[in-house]
């Protein structure tokens, strides 16, 4: 090929959570892996950490309100630590999890980082998207493929617990439950509380227990709180009738417990104290770090060994998140991509999956359907751009990868008046046909995406990255999953 | 055989067959027939209506029984059409892994024995020439004749074709008959497509019988094309007899070699999707309209 067949780019990831912020730098190896009699197929082989930053608290202004000024210091600082100047990254991702999840905070974040990575996507993760990060940084996916065993990521952090069920290195369930470390806080070492979250008030008021700030508590007054908390993390992994705690806590759907599980791991903040041979024995050794994490953590495996869950060790614990982010969250893709280099990159394509079943038969039935979902998602008031996803043409035939082309140009017709670029995401490998078939019957140039081959029934939104390897592929990131279908 | 014993003989196949009738493993009209064959010593002749076809469980299927890991086999199986996770029965292959292997054995056999049929080439408007081999016996035992047109063909070509295009496709048997007809109905159009779109010069494509990779570079020498491609069926295995590959080279001569031919391998349902494949090529195509050189001497160039 034209291009060289191996490239190395370098990745940052971002982490911004309720609690803590942190970046890992990483390099990505992209390759065509298919011999040179097959058509090449462009994959990330190798991924290596080449620097993890410290573990920083998020600088906030108020309580969700991000500094995203002192964020850019630290983005500054580590790109200092790690001998890399801002023109050396070509990709990245950051992603804001937790309270800080908001708009304001994702556009803020989106300016002050402006000038060290242009080309960087920001996601305002939902709870999913973190979980899936989480359970991919963990090395929970991988383990799922290698040994082909169905495996859960339980990302249990400060606030939040985060469920990841993988199957042959796939995510297909996620849920989070109101569950982390840091839900009461204590001063440092000492047995005084220093504030009660709300999710902690309903456990106690479940428990039938009182505990206020300012009070003191002994191992014996707060381990039976914390093992009721660590019981609604296991209740989701059991069962899909929970125990009222359990449908209080929960804020998403619960896990839909579609495979039978095999192995768990737990990942974040705690999951150092679940894999720790001994559990805290004093109040100072459970609020070592102000809180009751590492009681938590030792809780957890208690319950989860009891409930016979077998236990796995993740590769990467406190920082999994951030690695998934950084080394997981680019998908390389790319079939035809016939596009103005400026057009990219382009954030925030919202997805459309128009088709719920086979694709008609004529392009006239096609465009029908399309013009119904653009209708009904009112599309045309929308001011950013769309991508029509679908699992592919009806047949495979010739014929009928032409008649869609031709029912998509028919059915986004007003779209592409306003000059905006055709992006499809088709899962069957025909994307280059497709896009030549509707190259074929435009007139005028068209911008056009057609990116196959990727799978994106389970997202709202992607990010197109500017193309690598010579511009035959561009790294899209997939963003708020959504399982339930 | 005397009487005696063909009688205690009768006796039993009638236990047997009544027996197996009971269990539901014979029909009765099975039953009857195979009595009546050992009654009057006949042969059997099998009843063509009777005969129930031989429907195969899906590949996916688990075959195994009580595996430690199904998963894992689901997996392993996934990635390949290889006959893995098929079981056994002591040391041997089960019945239905033993039928699918020469079911799929006779499935290569008459790929490669079996002519493109004339109805195909019509609908495909498709001109068909002969190589210099004149039957598939002749065709399978001398390689050589395959690689060259035909007296006649020779001339069909130089009267009919189109001299001096950028390209001429041609499509050519090769080892199996059932890849062409699988393939170039999805692939033609896509290929024929993306040139035209390119603005490339492409002469009409035409069918060779009993033909081999070598007989583009025949062809090229009378037609004059600056890229000749040959779409020829690929020697079928027990996966699939539906592998097609694409051969291409610049502007072949007396000194070509095989190091000088561009190839994409592996076109059917189950690997390169034929019309995806027909627009590959067409990138690959202009890739060597631009070097001017095909096979490592393109390589070499990038």
């Amino acid at each position: 090929m034209p291009e060289s067949t191996n490239q190395r780019i370098t990745s940052v990831g971002i982490d911004i959570g309720t609690t803590t912020t942190q970046l890992v730098i990483s390099q990505l190896t992209i390759e065509n892996t298919a011999s040179g009699t097959l058509v090449p197929r462009v994959e990330i082989t190798d991924k290596e950490v080449i620097h993890r930053s410290r573990i920083y608290f998020t600088p906030l202004l108020d309580r969700d309100l991000i500094n995203a000024v002192e964020v850019s210091k630290i983005v500054e600082t580590e790109y200092m630590a790690a001998g890399l100047t801002p023109e050396m990254i070509d990709t990245g991702a950051v992603i804001i999890t937790g309270e800080t999840a908001k708009k304001e905070n994702a556009k803020a974040i989106i300016d002050a980082l402006a000038g060290f990575a242009g080309d960087f996507v920001v996601a305002t993760a939902g709870a999913n998207l973190e979980a899936i990060y989480a359970g991919k940084g963990s090395g929970a996916a991988l383990y799922s493929a290698q040994r082909h065993q169905v495996t859960v990521n339980i990302d249990v952090g400060g606030g939040t617990s985060n469920y990841a069920m993988f199957h042959e290195g796939k995510a297909v369930d996620s849920s989070c439950l109101n569950v982390g470390g840091h839900l009461i806080e204590f001063e440092r070492q000492g047995d005084r509380i220093t504030y009660i979250s709300e999710p902690a008030e309903t456990a106690l008021k479940h428990r039938g227990q009182r505990l206020q700030v300012g009070e003191r508590v002994t191992l014996p007054q707060l381990r039976p709180i914390v093992k009721a908390m660590a019981g609604c993390v296991v209740d989701v992994l059991k069962t899909s009738v929970h125990t009222e705690l359990t449908k209080e806590l929960l804020m998403t759907p619960p896990l839909q417990l579609a495979h039978p599980i095999r192995k768990v791991m737990i990942s974040g903040g705690v999951a150092d104290y679940v894999y720790a041979l001994n559990g805290p024995m004093t109040m100072a050794e459970v609020t070592a770090f102000g809180d009751f994490g590492p009681l938590l953590g030792w809780e957890l495996k208690v319950c989860l060994e009891r409930d016979g869950f077998v236990l796995e060790k993740p590769e990467e614990t406190v920082r999994a998140t951030v690695i998934g982010t950084g080394t997981q969250s680019v998908n390389l893709s790319g079939s035809t991509i016939h596009l103005q280099e400026n057009t990219l990159p382009i954030r925030n394509v919202m997805v459309i999956s128009p088709f719920t079943s086979l694709i008609p038969e004529t392009p006239q039935s096609i465009a029908e359907v399309i013009k119904k979902e653009i209708l009904r998602l009112q599309v045309d008031r929308f001011e950013g751009i769309v991508a029509i996803a679908m699992k592919g043409p009806r047949t495979m035939s010739f014929a009928n990868i032409d008649i869609l082309a031709q029912g998509l140009l028919l059915g986004m017709h007003d779209y592409l008046c306003k000059a905006k670029p055709l992006i499809l995401v088709v899962e069957a490998d025909c994307g280059k046909v497709l896009g030549q078939c509707i190259n074929a019957s435009v007139n005028k140039p068209l911008e056009v995406i057609c990116i196959d081959q990727l799978e994106v029934d389970n997202c709202d939104y992607i990010d197109i990255g500017k193309p690598l390897m010579g511009g035959r592929v561009v790294p899209v990131v997939l963003k708020t999953l959504v399982f339930n279908r | 055989m005397t009487v005696a014993n063909n009688e205690l003989e009768k006796v039993i196949i009638q236990s047997v067959m009544e027996e197996l009738a009971k269990k539901g493993l014979l029909s009765h009209k099975g039953k009857d027939q195979v009595m009546a064959a050992a009654m009057m010593d006949t042969p059997l002749v099998p009843n063509t209506e009777s005969e129930e076809m031989v429907t195969f469980p899906p590949q996916e299927e688990m075959q195994i029984s009580n595996p430690f890991n199904a998963d894992a086999v689901k997996a392993m199986k996934k990635l390949t059409p290889a006959r893995i996770g098929i079981g056994r029965a002591g040391t041997r292959p089960k019945t239905m892994s033993l039928l699918r292997f020469l079911a799929d054995h006779a499935v290569a056999q008459d790929a490669v024995f079996l002519d493109v049929s004339e109805e195909f080439l019509r609908r495909m408007n498709l001109m068909s020439v002969q190589s210099a081999a004149t039957s598939k016996d002749e065709f399978l035992q001398r390689p050589d004749l395959g690689r060259r047109l035909s007296e006649e063909a020779v001339k069909i070509v130089s009267e009919k074709c189109e001299k001096n295009v950028q390209v001429q496709i041609l499509i050519v048997d090769g080892l199996s008959s059932t890849a062409i007809e699988a393939n170039i109905p999805d692939l033609l159009p896509a290929l024929i497509q993306g040139l035209k779109s390119a603005g490339i010069k492409v002469g009409a494509p035409f069918f060779v019988k009993n033909g081999r990779v070598w007989v583009q570079d025949h062809v090229a020498s009378i037609v004059n094309s600056e890229v000749i491609i040959s779409l020829i069926g690929e020697r079928p295995g027990l996966g699939t007899a539906e592998s097609l590959s694409a051969y291409m080279i610049y502007r072949p001569n007396e000194n070509t070699v095989e190091a000088d031919r561009t190839v994409i391998s592996n076109i059917h349902k189950g690997g390169i999707p034929p019309a995806e494949a027909g627009a590959h090529l067409t990138d690959v195509i202009q890739q060597i309209l631009a070097a001017k050189a095909s096979g490592v001497k393109l390589n070499q160039q990038k």
